[in-house]
């Protein structure tokens, strides 16, 4: 007869979805079985859950929560966009801010698990849960800045990159979207990304649009999500309104620029060589493109010169997840100018010959005009 | 010390007749902008009901005391010789473009050219507006020309609604960047 294992098999926290629309239903069950399989599984049951997650602004909130009476053992995650609102009224659930940071959703519920089940060792070994503190919801200036928390790579190159330094855009909306771009301008004729829950479709004539069904909100999370192989397929659309109810139009340019940056989240996409001189061909259009942290300086010395990211953080003595969040960014909006051959290898300089960062600025009349714009918008 | 009159400094916004010279003006300043509108009484009556004749003037009111002058310069043509008075000794140019208009492009290296001195010592920022109802050129248009003009490198270009102090700040910090990437921004 054989003993039972001492050590015990992690059991992935049981989710129940208890008050959620159904473009986040399938966001998050795209998340799970994407990359949390091991770790959270979704139940149609509050007889089996763990945790129920809830979505504070939709209405009926209070009918939805009334099921949870009497189930204590349950634990409780809520997202809402103003969460800090709701940590009096709900003080034992977890809150979260919207748009859903996916990133800090596994480790969310696992905690809500073990809060409320603390005999139960339901946390699963693959996730790491964060301090409490860390979940809050975080205003103002917390505001994560979606660069992620990549450390730097080496000045010169040297010893292997970290394979976190790269994502593999075909795996995100984005991949998807430039090549639905791609065949709308090949072919003048509309493409949409099909199998999604929402409608997103490129228009190419006679400015690039894209279209699209999902609201600004749903839309950074989606784009942060790996979707699916099957999931999304690009396919010639002969026609397709513009002009639905709900439905939003963007410059192409502006919709990659915003779709890349948030599948990047401070990578570089996968085949780029961070050390290889680039540059930009001109400024995005920062009035609607999402500005990552120091975006504008980064795009301001590198429409000036050619260098590589890893100088470009360099030279303004910045992370460089900065750096590579603005490179993903414009690879996608098409903002890179076209290599000249004949000039690049003379422009490949080592970096100790470069001269030394752009000193540090005494605070000058624009230094000050700066500080009021940043603190008054 | 210096006096407050030799301390103060200027930001320039110019640009075509119903670009959003003023109401950009107006987004921005901290004060209730000074203007000198008036009746429209030729052919930008079909545009708009009044037009700047002098300049427009508001208010960047700074920590410190000190002020940031916000100057539009009057649209017309006609009134061109004021705006190498209104710029003399500027930070620089936000210029804006209606796109609605016949010919954005022409007007663009029109004012351009009529600023080439002013921008050569400083920068310039553009911002195209009436993009919603006139798309067209794009965005890549203006860069194109710009290139063809030789601004090099092509300044920035953004699509602008004018009544947004967000994206009238945009095209003012994008000028601050463009005369120095070193300044700090955290």
């Amino acid at each position: 007869m054989s003993r039972p294992s001492t050590v015990p098999v992690p059991a992935p926290t049981a989710v129940f979805l208890l008050h959620i629309g159904s473009m986040d239903t399938r966001l998050i069950g795209l998340s799970i079985e994407r990359h949390w399989k091991q770790s959270i599984r979704l139940t149609s049951s509050l007889d089996e859950a763990h945790v129920a997650l809830v979505d504070h602004d939709r209405p009926g909130i209070d009918e939805a929560l009334s099921r949870l009476a009497g189930r204590p053992q349950i634990g409780v995650v809520g997202y809402a966009f103003r969460p800090e609102g709701l940590q009096t009224r709900f003080p034992h659930h977890l809150t979260l801010g919207k748009p859903l940071n996916l990133d800090v959703l596994p480790g969310a519920l696992s905690q809500a698990a073990v809060l409320s089940r603390a005999p139960l060792a339901v946390a699963s070994a693959n996730v790491v849960i964060p301090e409490l503190s860390e979940l809050r919801p975080r205003t103002g200036d917390e505001e994560p800045d979606l660069c992620g928390t990549q450390e730097d790579i080496p000045l010169v190159p040297g010893p292997p990159l970290p394979g976190k330094l790269f994502f593999e855009p075909t795996h995100y909306l984005v991949g998807h979207l430039a090549r639905a771009l791609d065949e709308a301008l090949k072919t003048g004729r509309p493409h949409v990304v099909s199998g999604l829950p929402r409608l997103i479709g490129v228009h190419p004539l006679p400015q690039p649009i894209c279209v699209t069904g999902f609201r600004d909100t749903q839309l950074r999370p989606f784009s942060m999500a790996q979707l699916p192989d099957a999931t999304a397929r690009v396919v010639n659309a002969l026609t397709f309104s513009t002009s639905g109810s709900g439905d939003s139009i963007h410059a192409a340019e502006d919709f990659l620029w915003n779709t890349a940056a948030w599948a990047a989240r401070g990578r570089l996409p996968a085949g780029i060589d961070p050390y290889r001189p680039a540059r930009l061909r001109a400024w995005p259009n920062f009035t609607r493109a999402w500005a990552a942290p120091h975006a504008l300086r980064i795009v301001s010395l590198w429409t000036r010169e050619w260098a590589s990211p890893v100088e470009i953080a360099r030279r303004l003595g910045i992370p460089q997840r900065y750096v590579f969040s603005v490179y993903a960014s414009a690879h996608f909006a098409g903002l890179f100018q076209a290599e000249p051959a004949a000039v690049l290898p003379a422009m490949i300089v080592p970096v100790s010959d470069v001269p030394p960062s752009l000193p540090p600025q005494r605070p000058s009349i624009l230094s000050r005009i700066l500080r009021k714009l940043l603190d008054a918008v | 010390m210096l006096s407050e009159r030799v301390r103060h400094n200027k930001i320039i916004f110019s640009g075509t007749v119903g670009a959003g010279k003023s109401t950009a003006i107006n987004a921005l300043s901290d004060i209730l902008p000074v203007s000198t509108e008036a009746l429209a009484t030729d052919d930008i009556a079909g545009i708009k009901k009044t037009t700047t004749v002098a300049m427009d003037y508001g208010v960047l009111n700074l920590p410190d005391g000190e002020k940031v002058m916000l100057y539009g310069t009057p649209g017309q043509e006609r009134f061109n010789f004021m705006w190498e008075i209104l710029s003399n000794g500027g930070i620089g140019l936000i210029l804006l473009i209606n796109n609605a208009q016949p010919e954005p492009l022409t007007d663009l290296e029109n004012y351009l050219s009529a600023f080439s001195n002013f921008i050569a010592g400083t920068a310039v920022t553009i911002g195209v507006t009436h993009m919603d109802r006139a798309p067209a050129p794009g965005l890549d248009a203006y860069r194109s020309r710009l290139a063809e003009l030789g601004h090099a490198p092509v300044p920035a270009v953004f699509r602008v609604d004018a009544r947004s102090r967000e994206d009238v700040a945009m095209l003012v910090k994008a000028l601050l960047f463009t005369l120095n990437p070193g300044l700090s921004d955290a």
